[in-house]
């Protein structure tokens, strides 16, 4: 039930902040505020209270469930199931909620009511799609997720907000029906095989299929993660939705949005899909270094703040999906680390920027420089969270990228070698950032305003837990466990001979 | 004909005797209000007695006429569809300088038309509910004769129909010189003894289809559908929109599935071609549009293409996926025609898509209700379109008909481009006119409670589509 | 299949009509005088405009002539076979009478049948 109430809580209180804002904007950020403080703290209680034997989950086994008959006629079930992963993601989500809705607090004045009523239903979707466990649901919250997630985009993005808004849906969503055509090939397979029609995801684990067939379907269900991730070169939405987007929208997007397509890759396409997601593992490696290679270049090129910023994401995507498809334990679980880091490194670079456009009312380098002498704290943290992008050890990124290397070494060093390459091209784009944006002569006579107390709670809440990914990531990487030894297990099961 | 035929036939019976009422009471006291609310009482005890004719189907009623589950519920799909046009038609004929009485007679008579057509197996009753349908919509496209455009729309509706009624009648005189019966299930055995596979017969069902192609304005039968959509009143583009085109689905789907000619090599592949062009055609054509109404009339093609994609994976499944398609497509119809039909002034149509800019700060009730109804043609979650795609596709996967598969999903994508643009029109921040610039009506009570409850039903069908979906499956026992 | 029958009747159909229009265009007289184009080829000028108005009663009178001679037409079918039908025949034929009657009532009513102009029901 409690797994409801994570969904239910931002759902019913977007519709109420949505309702108050006519009386009074002030409520209305109260009320959002509220919910997801209530939802980050009912996560953050799941884990303390689940930690100790988190571990220790065999297969079927999860944290919390709930499961009660929805459409009966096709077998649809109202199925939410929560293991270590998604307890991980789910509360990274409220986390970076409790952000958007801050960093919205003075940048948003027009129509207040219906904005917080997307954000939170953009959250509620993306909550819902990290715990559903019927393929329907799952089905149903992913495209749910997309049209507040529009909104947010085309109502309160920046200049060229709706052609990026549009491009962002149509995108997402032939990629998302090509999904819905796999989802019903395997419902359909499934019933071939054993007569029963469900959608229920522990079930359709398993399900025979020719291997042409698998192939076809695990590439449907491939296209729409590919996508969303965003994968090279299915990845031109992304720089243009992140930039025009508003900040809180940039955040969401980057920070969680992205997010679900590694969770569906690592949930749906290994697990169902082994021997075709193995076969196709080549490609989706070339793939992640062309995206690793040629994201951080492009980034190199941005003058564009936010658009720098984006590149980076696509950059550091491709080491998930790196990670994701060498397959070995270490490098699932570096990917799943810098799945979270990079959701919050990410998503407070994002909110710097918008600090940064809010004082400034531009994004461009070229006019921006010197920032550091007027306003050093907010320079300071700007240093910090790029210092965190190009894996400065001891910060969350470089665990994760880390150990993506460390488990591609094991499997193919020339993989390695071109990845590393990667990595090294994201010290250029992060320093041409510090440099341009934040040191050299204030040319253009800057005089800001520095980071108020809120924006203060908030840049530092994100450097303490990045701090803590880096230092400790030990508690993530045990929670994370269950999930990884049920993936190696899949991958890695008998007579799949996946190590070269 | 047994007291048990007459309450099997008690909601056609209704229907017609409240028409006839209607017409009386105009003829001694005329009163718009009187007039739509007789109507609405007709309506409504003409739904009511669905209830005492569910307890005496399957039956048949003379050999023109069957009353099976089929039947009742596309009875009910007609009545209520009515009754919602009625309600949105009292605001904006109020409007307007008519005679407002008639209209109600006709759409009555139409909505008699409708409910022949879905429960005959007979060819004599088949073109009698066709006819009867038609020339109601002829008068009705053309109800408001002061505009030129409307005038337009009756004759071109005329000329064609007429034209698409000749061809089917061709086509039903051959079949039955060939077979010497008119009764679907006596086609049905002799079809299957291998008489379908005559010239004649072939030949016959090719003429039936293009009748069935223009009623149902797929291409290429499609060209008057934007004209009369654009011409006729508000109200009644949502009439054509829904009922008569769910009508003419459903004697397609009892003809194509009781006769077995479905099952025939050339009916498969001439609609899937038909379906795939209509996609194609319909969605690429909306694109160029800046009229609601023109967008909304090639969307529609579309659509159908998207039915004929279920008619074709066929099966109970098939059947039954296109018959909630058509219940979630006949809603979203309504409602967004309603919209159309709401904010309407006297002297034009709401139908450009300036009139819709930045709409949702002006009117948020309103945008929102449209924006379901964009939503739900476009197929998106928690709208009762989205599970209408979702069962299509689904019936389109379990036949293994992937090109119209791939087809269906490309061109949605296709779609969504138009239905955003008006979205993005509705959600404008920026040149939003005055009320000076454009002033908006005052919306009719009648008209707002009407879409406002069409609005929650497309979304309590997408959620929980649980009774509707047990219903459309024990009617499909009808035809099969 | 036995098609030659077909083939052979709309060959027929082909050949009468085209050998009517044809033989027509080569045998037959032509002439071209100066009156041959002129609706009196007698010589009498033709005066006004061939597009006469006539009163819109003429052509409703027609209507409702057509109209309800066609409807009693069913009467006929029904008089056949009325001693087989019986009393249920009877209702029905009687309800279609009153059905008949109810749309001329709406008629008279709304002043269609009425002749001059002055004596016309206002309508609104």
């Amino acid at each position: 039930m409690i797994l409801v109430w994570l969904i239910a809580i931002p759902l019913v209180a977007g519709v109420i902040a949505g309702f108050v804002a006519r009386r009074s904007q002030l409520a209305s950020r109260l009320i959002s505020l509220l919910a997801m403080v209530v939802g980050f703290v009912i996560s953050v209680w799941l884990w303390a209270a689940n930690y100790s034997h988190i571990s220790l989950l065999t297969q079927r086994q999860w944290l919390a469930e709930f499961n009660v008959p929805w459409i009966s006629s096709f077998g649809i079930r109202f199925h939410l199931a929560m293991d270590g992963m998604s307890l991980l993601l789910v509360t990274l989500t409220f986390l970076l909620g409790i952000a958007s809705v801050m960093i919205s607090w003075r940048e948003i004045h027009d129509g207040v009511g219906f904005f917080h009523f997307n954000l939170l239903w953009v959250i509620a979707g993306i909550v819902a799609v990290f715990l559903a466990m019927d393929l329907f649901l799952f089905y149903f919250s992913w495209e749910l997720m997309l049209i507040p997630m529009y909104f947010l985009i085309a109502i309160w993005g920046h200049e060229r907000r709706v052609y990026a808004a549009v491009k962002f849906f149509l995108f997402t969503q032939l990629s998302g029906l090509l999904m819905l055509v796999a989802i019903l090939t395997l419902y359909f397979a499934h019933h071939a095989a054993t007569g029963v029609y469900t959608f229920e995801y522990s079930q359709l684990i398993g399900t025979p299929l020719a291997p042409h067939t698998a192939m076809l379907v695990m590439l449907g269900f491939f296209a729409a993660f590919a996508v969303k991730l965003p994968m090279f070169p299915f990845h031109t939405w992304l720089p243009d939705a992140h930039t025009e987007a508003p900040t809180a929208g940039s955040v969401v997007l980057a920070g969680l949005l992205l997010k679900t397509g590694a969770y569906g890759l690592l949930r749906f396409v290994l697990p169902l899909f082994p021997r075709a997601a193995h076969e196709f593992a080549p490609i989706a490696i070339a793939l992640a270094i062309a995206g690793i290679l040629y994201g951080a270049l492009l980034a190199y090129g941005q003058t564009d703040l936010k658009r720098l910023v984006a590149y980076t994401s696509v950059s550091h995507l491709g080491f998930v999906l790196l990670g994701i498809f060498i397959g070995t334990p270490l490098a699932i679980a570096g990917a799943f680390i810098t799945i979270i880091a990079h959701g919050i490194s990410t998503g407070t670079m994002f909110m710097l920027v918008g600090m940064v456009q809010e004082r400034t009312h531009t994004r461009e380098m070229d006019r921006l420089g010197g920032l550091w002498q007027t306003a050093p704290r907010l320079s300071g943290s700007g240093v910090f969270f790029v210092l965190a992008s190009i894996g400065l050890p001891g910060l969350g990124d470089f665990v994760g990228e880390f150990l993506v290397l460390l488990g591609t070494y094991r499997v193919s060093p020339m993989v390695a070698a071109f990845a590393t390459v990667g990595v090294l091209c994201s010290t250029f784009y992060g320093l041409k950032f510090v440099a341009r944006a934040f040191h050299g002569p204030n040319t253009n006579k800057w005089k800001l305003p520095d980071l108020s107390g809120r924006e203060i709670a908030l840049v530092g809440a994100m450097m303490v837990v990045l701090l803590w990914l880096g230092l400790y990531p030990q508690p993530v990487l045990n929670t994370f466990k269950p999930t990884a030894q049920r993936l190696e297990q899949v991958v890695h099961g008998p007579g799949m001979g996946y190590r070269r | 004909m047994s007291s048990a035929d007459f309450v099997a036939l008690l909601p056609l019976i209704v229907l017609g005797a409240t028409a006839i009422v209607v017409m009386m009471s105009i003829a001694f006291r005329r009163s718009h209000a009187l007039a739509s609310t007789l109507t609405l009482v007709g309506l409504a005890v003409a739904f009511w007695s669905l209830w005492p004719a569910a307890g005496e189907v399957p039956r048949q009623v003379t050999p023109l006429l069957v009353i099976d589950r089929f039947a009742l519920y596309y009875f009910g799909l007609i009545i209520a569809a009515t009754f919602a046009v009625v309600l949105m038609s009292y605001g904006y004929l109020e409007r307007h300088d008519v005679r407002r009485e008639e209209f109600y007679v006709l759409l009555l008579v139409a909505a008699l038309g409708s409910a022949v057509l879905v429960s005959s197996d007979h060819f004599i009753s088949f073109f009698l509910g066709l006819e009867i349908l038609s020339v109601t919509l002829y008068a009705l496209s053309a109800y408001l004769t002061e505009r030129g455009i409307a005038l337009e729309a009756g004759m071109k509706y005329l000329v064609l129909a007429a034209a698409s009624a000749a061809f089917l009648l061709f086509g039903m005189a051959l079949v039955y010189a060939e077979t010497g019966t008119m009764s679907f299930p006596q086609l049905a055995s002799d079809f299957a003894a291998g008489g379908a596979a005559h010239l004649w017969v072939l030949a016959g069902i090719a003429f039936m289809v293009t009748g069935f192609g223009f009623k149902l304005a797929v291409v290429p039968f499609h060209l008057w559908t934007p004209d009369v959509y654009q011409g006729a009143p508000a109200p009644v583009t949502a009439f054509v929109a829904s009922v008569s085109k769910g009508a003419m689905f459903a004697i397609l789907l009892r003809f194509f599935y009781q006769s077995g000619s479905r099952d025939l090599h050339a009916t498969l592949l001439i609609f899937g071609i038909i379906a795939i062009a209509s996609m194609i055609a319909g969605n690429l054509m909306a694109l160029f549009q800046n009229n609601v109404k023109r967008i909304l009339a090639y969307s529609s093609i579309a659509h159908l293409g998207y039915l004929l994609v279920a008619f074709e994976a066929g099966g109970l499944f098939g059947a039954a996926a296109g018959t909630f398609y058509l219940t979630a497509y006949m809603i979203t119809t309504l409602g967004a025609f309603g919209v159309i039909a709401v904010l309407s002034a006297s002297g034009r149509d709401a139908e450009d898509i300036e009139d819709y800019r930045g709409l949702f700060w002006r009117r948020p009730g309103l945008a929102t209700v449209f924006t379901v109804m964009l939503f739900s043609l476009a197929g998106i979650p928690l709208t009762a379109g989205f599970l209408g795609k979702f069962y299509t596709v689904a019936a389109g996967t379990n036949s293994s008909i992937w090109v119209l598969i791939f087809v269906l999903v490309a061109t949605s994508v296709i779609g969504l481009f138009y239905y955003l643009r008006v979205v993005v029109a509705l959600f404008a921040t920026e040149h939003i006119p005055s009320d000076a610039e454009r002033p908006l009506p005052v919306v009719p009570a009648m008209g707002g409670v009407t879409l406002g409850v069409l609005a929650l039903a497309l979304i309590w069908l997408g959620v929980y589509p649980h009774v509707i979906l047990h219903a459309i499956q024990s009617a499909m026992s009808g035809i099969f | 299949m036995n098609l030659w029958p077909f083939v052979l009747y709309a060959a027929l159909v082909l050949i009468t009509a085209g050998s009517m229009i044809g033989l027509s265009a080569i045998l037959g007289e032509r002439h071209k005088e100066r009156f041959t184009n002129q609706p009196y080829e007698g010589g009498i000028l033709s005066e006004g405009t061939a597009r006469a108005r006539f009163s819109i009663k003429f052509y409703m009178m027609a209507m409702f002539f057509v109209v309800f001679d066609l409807e009693s037409v069913f009467l006929y079918s029904w008089a056949v076979a009325a001693r087989d039908l019986g009393w249920v025949g009877y209702w029905e034929a009687l309800i279609f009478i009153g059905v008949l009657v109810a749309a001329l009532v709406y008629l008279w009513r709304l002043g269609a049948l009425d002749w001059s102009p002055d004596t016309r029901r206002k309508t609104r």
